[in-house]
């Protein structure tokens, strides 16, 4: 069982209120994901949720049971760090071994444990090694194991994913996944990669400044963004945002159009404009087209097969039912 | 370019320093293992003689010397554990955020700064003077006997002077240990469960085990060697009760006058001080790889 529910909670650092008065319910089993840029509080609100950190008021509740002033051992929830705080003078059996120890579970149980954590983890040949032998994604899976043996009410991922290599974090990030099925416990990641995010999520808490801006599922996040903060955030390479004339024309300050709605031609179109830098990622091309006169830069998806070139004109038109209004607050009009 | 003639050319320029060190280093030691062989007092100067190996076995068979070879073991191990056990507690202490920190540890830092000299007596004559000392005076507050303390519990008082002075330098080296702990970790600990105490040995001992290795490598070779506290306070006595291996050197060459048992327990000082070494690597060294 992992049912979190924030209820008006808040943070302040002396004078300073990282979290304004915040609610937020997570569901037993749920794979949520807090994502933001950095400094937006989404750390310490896991913090907060761990016990690393005092709430200043509100109340923290784990399973409906008041948690707020629960000392974080007591409060059944395991924590994967962003630099894996794995115990270097220990071997890898005693670093998943530690809280075990801890509690004072006997022996057997403590191997019976740390086998099948190994095991779901891809760990028995390292047990005997030293944290400083091992590779990243290795220690990253010290990490999870040291979390999974206490078996916890919920996971809590604080950027576990940023200290490794792309490829490595493309797997993990697989892995991760993959065990969360596995488990079907909750867990609570936090990034500032909205790519991880998107790809992991059941639902996704975009924060901003200490506030909620959306919650959600990817899809949801990417097809009705509340707001232009999260409407510029989530999706990859970022919505088009075009202000003032083009705009009134849909009776919005702001229309959004994310590049796989902007429609390319050689003949004819809405807009005009002329070829930047083309991507080539080989199923699409992300081009660049600048001078059109709507903003800086608008990206376009086109085709693998594209060739277009640099300096070449180009016509846009925009997939009419899929552009996002936003009014002056820079809310979405529906 | 390094060529056959620049290697050379290198050679050439650093010889003069490597030369006037191993001069320094060599001239000396070969000096006292020469004295140490000959009868040489110099209350008869000009009828110095070859003597072979009788200086070391009259230095070896005074009753003076197995004493100061307790002593000097009492006195380094002594200090060592008050330093070290003292150290750790003092950086922890101090690795707490409290309001004046700064003064705080720069006033810690201060006994390092008091030359060995000056702190002895300051000690001897302020607090462990059994009729005006600062002790003394507190016994008397609370009716108890004074303790004379360099006639009592000499080298225990000489353990206490010297602890004081190095206490700063292991706080200082383990402070700095302490504070080079990821945070994460303690974190991560607290949430598996480990109560202060237990993160304090799990976590924190172990993290600082290279610095005390470091602390007691670097003290034990100075602390062989104390003589100025000896020397301003208890004398090496009463009897030989604080005489260390040192001392009975300075006292052998300089109060008997007796250059070449002097020289001859010089060196045997340089032996035992090369096997404590020895065993010290042995049984330590392997914390300070890894």
């Amino acid at each position: 069982m992992g049912r979190i529910t924030l209820d008006k909670i808040t943070k302040s650092f002396g004078d300073v209120q990282v979290i304004p008065p915040l609610d937020l319910t997570i569901e037993d089993g749920e794979f949520v994901v807090f994502v933001g840029p950095s400094g937006c509080g989404k750390s310490t609100l896991l913090r907060l949720i761990a016990g690393l950190e005092d709430v200043s008021s509100g109340e923290i509740r784990i399973d409906g049971k008041n948690a707020t002033e629960t000392p974080p051992a007591k409060r059944g929830l395991a924590m994967v760090f962003q630099s894996y705080a794995l115990y270097p003078h220990m071997s890898v059996r005693k670093n998943i071994a530690f809280p075990l120890r801890m509690a004072g579970m006997d022996q057997k149980e403590q191997d019976r444990r740390i086998d099948n954590a190994a095991k779901v983890l891809n760990l028995s040949d390292y047990l005997d090694r030293r944290p400083g032998q091992l590779s990243g994604g290795q220690r990253q899976r010290v990490a999870i194991g040291r979390a999974i043996v206490r078996e916890p009410a919920a996971f809590l991922f604080d950027e576990p994913l940023s200290n490794l290599d792309a490829a490595l974090r493309v797997g993990m990030r697989l892995e991760i996944s993959e065990l969360h099925n596995r488990l079907e416990t909750t867990m609570i990641y936090v990034t500032h990669d909205q790519v991880e995010a998107m790809t992991m999520a059941d639902k996704i808490v975009v924060l901003r400044a200490g506030l909620i801006e959306q919650v959600g599922s990817p899809l949801d996040l990417y097809k009705h963004p509340r707001n232009l903060f999260v409407a510029g955030f989530i999706g990859s390479p970022t919505m088009n945002l075009i202000a003032g004339e083009p705009a009134r024309a849909y009776d919005a300050t702001t229309i959004g159009v994310r590049p796989e709605h902007m429609a390319l031609s050689t003949e004819s179109g809405k807009w005009t404009g002329k070829v930047g830098v083309a991507e080539h990622l080989g199923s699409d091309t992300f081009l660049h087209i600048h001078e059109t006169g709507l903003a800086e830069t608008i990206t376009v998806r086109a085709d693998g097969e594209v060739t277009l070139r640099h300096g070449d004109t180009v016509h846009l038109t925009p997939v009419e039912d899929k552009i996002h209004r936003f009014d002056g607050e820079g809310m979405r009009i529906s | 370019m390094a060529t056959q003639h620049s290697r050379a050319a290198a050679r050439l320029m650093i010889s003069p320093a490597v030369i006037l060190l191993l001069g320094w280093m060599l001239i000396p030691l070969g000096m006292t293992i020469y004295f140490s062989f000959l009868r040489y007092n110099l209350l008869m100067p000009g009828t110095e003689a070859w003597a072979g190996f009788e200086n070391y076995s009259y230095f070896l068979t005074d009753p003076a010397f197995f004493a100061a070879i307790w002593n000097t073991l009492f006195l380094v191990g002594g200090v060592l554990l008050i330093t070290v056990v003292g150290g750790i507690l003092l950086a922890l202490l101090l690795d707490q955020p409290f309001w004046g920190q700064g003064i705080v540890r720069l006033l810690v830092i201060a006994p390092f700064f008091v030359m060995p000299t000056v702190s002895a007596l300051v000690w001897k004559n302020m607090f462990m003077n059994p009729v005006n000392g600062l002790f003394a005076f507190l016994a008397d507050a609370i009716g108890m006997q004074p303790v004379d303390f360099f006639a009592e519990i000499p080298l225990l008082s000489i353990i206490l002077i010297v602890a004081w002075g190095w206490l700063p330098f292991a706080t200082l080296i383990l402070l700095t240990a302490m504070q080079s702990l990821d945070g994460e970790q303690l974190e991560a600990s607290e949430m598996d469960g480990a109560g202060a105490v237990s993160r304090f040995f799990h976590i924190v001992l172990p993290h600082l085990a290279r610095a005390i290795t470091v602390v007691i490598l670097i003290q034990t070779i100075f602390l062989l060697s104390i003589f100025a506290e000896i020397l301003v306070t208890t004398n090496g006595g009463p009897g030989t009760a604080t005489t260390n291996l040192t001392f009975l050197v300075y006292a052998e060459s300089l109060l008997r006058f007796d250059v070449g048992t002097g020289s001859a327990g010089g060196v045997v000082a340089v032996i035992l001080a090369n096997i404590v070494a020895i065993f010290l690597m042995r049984m330590i060294g392997k914390n300070l790889d890894a």
